[in-house]
């Protein structure tokens, strides 16, 4: 509950911590962590908490970290986890490598929020809507989690549980993500639907990247759905149906018919899921003919004439 | 908690509740309330100001996120005499003001803007301003009032 001018709700000792190095943020969490909620751009976490969802004893605010804020483009692409969505949206080494990111990010919120919202939070608010984290899948992304004593690396995959629920210890902090880029004949997308264009929360998210051999048969196919389930996911069973294709139209049609048996949508104030399970078959076929317009297009990634 | 600010050019120091968004100390502590209250959940833009020249929704943004940063809001782009600045004329000409709420986070949602694109396309000001609702205009004036600007009127 929020009244205008009243500030935000909570309790007497209400803490803000302004993390100045990496070390600080991880004793903090090491030494009250279940008490601290990981505050970077906060276009999530601040609505939660005014909304009153959440009531964290203390805020630990992250955004000075400059260890967290780097890029590095080497055989895997690793995103500090404060990289912006605005980064993503206009960063060219990015968008080449990533354009499915680059095109999920431009989708979330107006500008306000591209400014401030980050990779990793959008990763660790973990919602089933997320619309990075469909295009994080299909980039094979793994995500970088500190505490004071270790470090560990795992999946994207792994990491969502569920709605609002991650793998993250409540002593750890997502300091980074790494991806690998786009291969050599290969395109990428992200479709999302939505009621209208801005400000819009998914309805379906749907990423797709394929790659192809030099006939323009699938080699590799990786889809992944946001919106569809209590998590974003894998739609391997599509996947599978599609490699070894020239996505001709039964092979296409076929895998989205798999899609929707993957997915798991339910009703909600954005659309039934009725209507969801009819959208993937149209958006995957949208998508891989995207994904290999991009792959064949001359001047693109592979340089491959059509 | 103590919070140290600029805002519009001017230091600021106070105390502040630890959890206090940048909205609620602009306006409430230090009474600057052109920027408006709208939805309260980062969504309308009506709260926009820029700190260190980006636009973000102040009434998501932390007030203490922002310590030692530079904040710009409606209120500094009038000069002090009182006249306008050539958006805020642009906005009046072109009839870009009608209820005047989400004016000021217009406003400064395209001041940022403006500095980084000086030049842009009547698509990518509709594209720029996504972030900030109007319920009056149907945005057409907005964008005649910033073409306008970008073509050196009404100076």
């Amino acid at each position: 509950m929020t009244r205008p001018g009243s500030g935000l709700p909570g309790t007497v000792g209400r803490r803000f911590v302004d993390a100045c190095s990496l070390g600080e943020a991880l004793e903090a969490l090491r030494d009250g962590g279940d008490e601290l909620t990981v505050l970077a751009g906060g276009t999530d976490i601040m609505v939660q908490y005014l909304r009153g969802d959440i009531r964290p004893a203390g805020l630990l605010h992250i955004r000075r970290l400059a260890d967290l804020r780097d890029q590095a483009f080497e055989q895997r692409t690793r995103l500090g986890a404060l990289t912006t969505h605005w980064q993503l949206v206009t960063d060219s080494r990015l968008r080449r490598r990533h354009p499915a990111l680059a095109e999920a990010a431009a989708t979330v919120g107006g500008r306000q929020t591209q400014n401030v919202g980050t990779v990793g939070g959008n990763l660790v608010n973990a919602s089933p809507a997320a619309d990075l984290v469909p295009a994080m899948l299909v980039g094979d992304g793994t995500v970088t989690l500190a505490s004071a004593s270790a470090t560990r690396e795992m999946p994207v995959a792994d990491f969502v549980l569920g709605r609002r629920r991650t793998a993250r210890r409540p002593d750890e902090l997502v300091v980074g993500l790494s991806f690998a880029p786009l291969p050599e004949r290969a395109g990428e997308t992200y479709l999302k639907v939505g009621r209208r264009h801005a400000m819009e929360v998914a309805i379906v998210g749907l990423a797709a990247r394929l790659a192809f051999d030099r006939d323009g048969q699938v080699v590799d196919a990786r889809i992944g759905l946001a919106s569809v389930g209590p998590r974003p996911l894998r739609a391997e069973d599509a996947e599978a149906r599609l490699v070894g294709s020239h996505l001709d139209a039964a092979s296409v049609r076929e895998a989205g018919e798999l899609l929707t048996r993957t997915s798991l949508p339910i009703d909600d104030a954005r659309a039934t899921a009725a209507y969801r399970r009819r959208l993937l078959p149209a958006l995957l076929a949208r998508a891989v003919g995207t994904c290999r317009e991009r792959a064949l297009q001359p001047g693109g990634p592979t340089q491959h004439a059509p | 908690m103590h919070l140290e600010l600029s805002v519009n050019d001017r230091a600021v120091h106070l105390d502040v509740d630890p959890h206090a968004t940048l909205l609620d100390v602009l306006r409430r502590d230090l009474r600057l309330t052109g920027t408006k209250r709208g939805c309260d959940e980062g969504e309308c833009g009506a709260c926009t100001v820029l700190v260190d020249g980006l636009a973000v929704d102040s009434c998501v943004m932390a007030a203490l996120a922002v310590n030692g940063c530079a904040v710009e809001t409606v209120e500094g782009l009038a000069q002090p005499g009182g006249d306008l600045d050539r958006l805020q004329r642009a906005f009046v000409e072109a009839g870009a003001v009608q209820c005047g709420f989400c004016t000021p986070g217009l406003l400064m949602t395209l001041t940022a803007y403006l500095r980084e694109t000086p030049a842009p396309k009547p698509d990518e000001v509709r594209a720029a301003i996504a972030g900030n609702i109007c319920r009056c205009t149907g945005y057409v004036q907005i964008v005649d009032a910033v073409l306008a600007t970008i073509a050196g009127e009404p100076d």
